[in-house]
């Protein structure tokens, strides 16, 4: 916990922001005018918002003011005019029953009694309660927000910007999805640009490292499909043989967490004999000389063999056929990084990439993320600032990661000002949250707790007050990826439902009742419309871009891509202190890690619990989002863990058998399903939000941090694939 | 010389099918489908389809055999097998009595609670007679669904059977597969992994 001023949170907020992106078919689909006058029927261009690489480019067809039908937008060159499962159920998203539909407030938390209000009313409780906190300790730091990542339209920062207009608070800060391989790749690089994925199809060999794209990035896995039938080696190393790894030329089933053990060994081999790129390394590299003296002097391919399961022969011929491919192309999951040794796995990983030459290379690489497309002003955000007297003097940092638990301990702390009122946006903190239970006891020990929901789900449910957001077919967003390099708009398709608003109107409503209540206690604009702010966002340099005038050109085709970057650091420009690669990163060893990428231990497996859980994504959600809607129930509606057979005997347990998998701080009861494909030391439940059923993966989670993420995120990451479980059959 | 009459079929690469659904949901949103009614079907299949385990899925729809036994069922002379292949199901005329369902080896036709009769593929046929793909062709994500034509199609490259897809003499199912490929497995230094 630590408190920063509101220029190092906005810093810090911005690199948070920017993780916030058959012939017939295109005549089929292709945009027609909205026509006002020749019918009813018109196309408009969505965005999805979701927290996906994929982040679609939507043409929406609209008839008589009602949705009928979505699908990609052939424009945009990635999304290729198809979306995922996920992506086609957003009719059915759109008109659930199971939407909110009105502010509501319920009588007693977790009753279910809810009493429909006015938005005058919710306004009206919501800021007398903030002026009320204000009064009584001369400051807002008692209230908090969690908002991630349910919803990355950049109009959505209006959140963090309406908290920032009230005063000082306290902030869910960080993020659960890739802060230790951000860190590694900003030790590394200067920051994570990753290589565009459309010109993987160039690559001769890929390795698929701790990464499922056929369930959470289709149209990667369309473009490692098609880079297959070319002749690309695919490789697919994971501890999981996913649906990527069964499509894959070859499947790697590593150890978990010893990925850095693997990446060090080929380095060996490669080194050894003499196939890395010295030419390279000499020129754009820094700590070159010591990395390889660290692989002379304490690796050898037998140890990486004995710590990954990996045959001695097997990384030979891998660290041979990769190092000989030219170009060869790593994509890094983030699976892989979500262990207490993560960062340092992908440090390893980045330098086999560097010392083979891969760098700056279409078609290879050391492919992660990337943060490029972010170019908004964020004035939805900056546009709230603390007003004068609030005596905090900084926001308080909470770690996402960890947030109910610090909630509690400020809570339970008479020295420390108290947390009273929660706001809740964009994100289902009880079902992502590690520790379930604490998330219960946290919510308990907050007076006041306020969501801005489409759904009744597991958070909304605890709290007091619930505001009805709008899908994005209702209001305008911008979206921009973190993977590909397109930015897409979203233009309303239909009006608002029931009463919803998006974010940013709900931002402006609360800051006109503060100000009629108090004047001057409130800093957030009320005056502009939607489609002025949405025009703040396109900063002059930054659609220029794109060739565009005004931010408007976005509106023909509905997506913009950012040029050039086809093979991320081809210039040699390291944004490191050293301005090169760095082997050796003075800046990672100040910020208490070893500087060369050397390898990290893994975390022990304890006794009394020898079986590794995974809770990685499901394909019919994105973590607690979809997997409600009648659609996807009709396909799937059952949560299962799986376990390998040779487990399954051990513990007497057949397929379709009950268990229970309890972890050290907690337990689910779940469906068994018996499978080849997940390791014998290891079982898998997918994270989902399920209506209405007793399932939620995170009661087993502890909150154990992963290596790095500080440094570039704010906060350390979360260890999700190092916990540990035994499992019975009930 | 007449042009030869074609014979639709789909053609399902498995070897790009990731069981996502895709195909199912576009459909089922396309058409406005009772929430409860799948005109396709993704079902996992065997882990040893192609030797060592692997995820492996089956996406089918109406597979519009050549002797439909939805068809010999209806008492309504509901289903009508097209010259272009399509097996065309008349709602007008069905009475929603199940028969097809019970008779068809894949349990294709679905029951559709609100209309109180039954519901199936018919290969987007308005579509295809107008130049376009059918819709779940143009949604799927992977492009792993086609539609051939039975008379031009090389046979020696596809397969008609599956494991846990009936028989395909039965009816005479159109559908065609193109099967996966293997995936050389390591894991953990185990080399008789599919022997477990």
């Amino acid at each position: 916990m630590s408190k920063v001023s509101r220029r190092t949170f906005l810093k810090g907020s911005a690199v948070l922001g920017a993780l916030a992106g058959i012939g017939g078919t295109a005549s089929s689909f292709k945009k027609i005018k909205p026509a006002k006058a020749a019918g009813k029927k018109k196309q408009v261009f969505s965005s999805c918002p979701r927290n996906c690489y994929d982040t679609c480019s939507i043409v929406t067809t609209v008839e008589d003011g009602t949705i009928k039908f979505v699908t990609g937008n052939m424009n945009n060159t990635y999304t290729n005019g198809r979306l995922c499962v996920k992506g086609y159920t957003y009719p059915n998203y759109v008109y659930s029953p199971d939407r909110i539909k009105y502010p509501m407030r319920q009588k007693e938390r977790g009753s279910g009694k809810w009493e429909r209000i006015s938005w005058d009313e919710a306004y009206d409780i919501i800021a007398k309660k903030i002026l009320e906190i204000k009064k009584e300790y001369g400051t807002t730091l008692p209230i908090a927000l969690n908002k991630y990542s349910g919803n990355f339209n950049v109009l959505n920062n209006a959140v963090e910007g309406m908290l920032s207009s009230w005063g000082y608070t306290t902030r869910a800060q960080g993020t659960p999805c890739w802060p230790a391989g951000i860190d590694s790749q900003t030790f590394d690089f200067g920051a994570a640009v990753a290589n565009d994925p459309e010109v993987m199809v160039k690559a001769k060999y890929l390795i698929v490292w701790g990464a499922n794209p056929a369930w959470t990035s289709v149209h990667s896995m369309s473009i490692i499909e098609r880079a297959k039938e070319n002749g690309t080696k695919i490789v697919v190393i994971d501890p999981i043989m996913t649906d990527t790894a069964s499509k894959a030329d070859e499947y790697i089933g590593i150890k978990a967490s010893t990925d850095g053990a693997l990446a060090l060994g080929m380095a060996k081999y490669i080194l050894d004999h003499n196939l890395h790129d010295m030419e390279w390394m000499k020129k754009n590299s820094i700590g070159y000389e010591e990395y390889l003296n660290y692989l002379r002097n304490n690796i050898t391919v037998e140890w990486a063999s004995e710590k990954t399961g990996v045959p001695v022969e097997v990384i030979e011929r891998l660290a041979r056929e990769y190092a000989a491919a030219k170009p060869a192309a790593i994509w890094l999951g983030y699976g892989l990084q979500r262990h207490t040794n993560g960062g340092a796995s992908v440090r390893a990983i980045d330098a086999l990439a560097a010392m083979t030459g891969n760098i700056g290379v279409a078609g290879g690489g050391a492919n992660y993320a990337q943060t490029e497309c972010y170019g908004f002003n964020y004035a939805v955000q900056s546009a709230g600032t603390p007003p004068e007297g609030d005596k905090a003097g900084g926001d308080r940092m909470l770690n996402m990661n960890n947030f109910p638990a610090q909630v509690l301990a400020i809570n339970n702390d008479p020295e420390q000002i108290p947390i009273k009122m929660l706001w809740v946006a964009c994100r289902n903190p009880i079902a992502q949250d590690p520790e379930a239970s604490v998330s219960y006891k946290a919510f308990e020990s907050i007076d006041f707790i306020v969501t801005a929901d489409l759904w009744f789900n597991e958070t909304v449910k605890q709290s007091d007050i619930v505001l009805p957001v709008s899908s994005i077919f209702e209001t305008w967003g911008l979206t921009a990826s973190y993977w590909h390099y397109w930015v897409n708009v979203n233009e309303p398709a239909i009006e608002p439902l029931y009463e919803s608003k998006s974010d940013l109107e709900i931002a402006m409503g609360i800051s006109k009742r503060l100000n009629e209540l108090e004047p001057g206690s409130c800093t957030y604009p009320t005056d502009r419309s939607i489609e002025e702010w949405i025009s703040n966002e396109l900063a002059d340099d930054f659609i220029k871009k794109f060739g565009f005038k005004t931010w408007r050109d976005i509106l023909e085709k509905g997506t913009a891509k950012v040029e050039g970057y086809e093979a991320a650091w081809s210039d040699g420009k390291f944004r490191t202190p050293s301005g090169k690669y760095e082997f050796l990163s003075e800046t990672c060893a100040a910020n208490g890690h070893h500087a060369l990428p050397v390898y990290v231990e893994e975390m022990e497996v304890p006794k009394d619990r020898p079986i590794r859980l995974f809770s990685p994504h499901w394909k019919y959600g994105l973590h607690s989002q979809f997997q409600n809607l009648e659609w996807m129930r009709s396909i799937h509606n059952e949560p299962f863990v799986e376990i390998h057979p040779a487990l399954a005997k051990k513990k007497g347990i057949e397929d379709g058998d009950m268990v229970r998998v309890e972890s050290e701080v907690g337990y689910v009861e779940v469906k068994a399903k018996i499978t080849h494909t997940v390791p014998k030391d290891a079982v898998v439940i997918y994270e989902a939000w399920y209506k209405e059923q007793n399932f939620n993966a995170n009661f087993l989670l502890k909150a154990t941090p992963s290596d790095m993420g500080s440094y570039a995120t704010g906060q350390a990451g979360l260890a999700f694939h190092d916990q540990f479980v035994t499992v019975e059959k009930i | 010389m007449a042009k030869k009459q074609k014979r639709y079929a789909f053609l399902i690469n498995l070897e790009r099918c990731i069981g996502c659904n895709a195909c199912t949901v576009s459909c089922k949103s396309f058409y406005d489908l009772h929430p409860s009614i799948n005109r396709r079907f993704v079902r996992e299949t065997s882990e040893l389809l192609t030797g060592t385990p692997k995820r492996n899925y089956i996406s089918t729809s109406c597979n519009h055999c050549d002797r439909p036994a939805c068809a010999t069922a209806c008492p309504t002379g509901a289903y009508i097998k097209l010259d272009n292949g399509i097996v065309k199901h008349n709602q007008d005329r069905c009475i929603g009595c199940r028969m097809c369902a019970t008779a068809c080896p894949y349990g294709v036709p679905q029951f559709d609670p609100v209309k109180k009769k039954m519901d199936k593929c018919d290969m987007c046929v308005d579509r295809l007679e107008a130049g376009e793909q059918p819709i779940c062709v143009v949604s799927c994500p992977l492009e792993a669904i086609a539609i051939v034509d039975l008379n031009e199609i090389d046979e020696s490259q596809v397969v008609a059977d599956l494991p846990g897809f009936a028989d395909s003499s039965i009816t005479g199912s159109s559908t065609r597969f193109i099967l996966p490929k293997g995936t050389t497995v390591v894991r953990g230094g185990i080399k008789s992994w599919n022997t477990l």
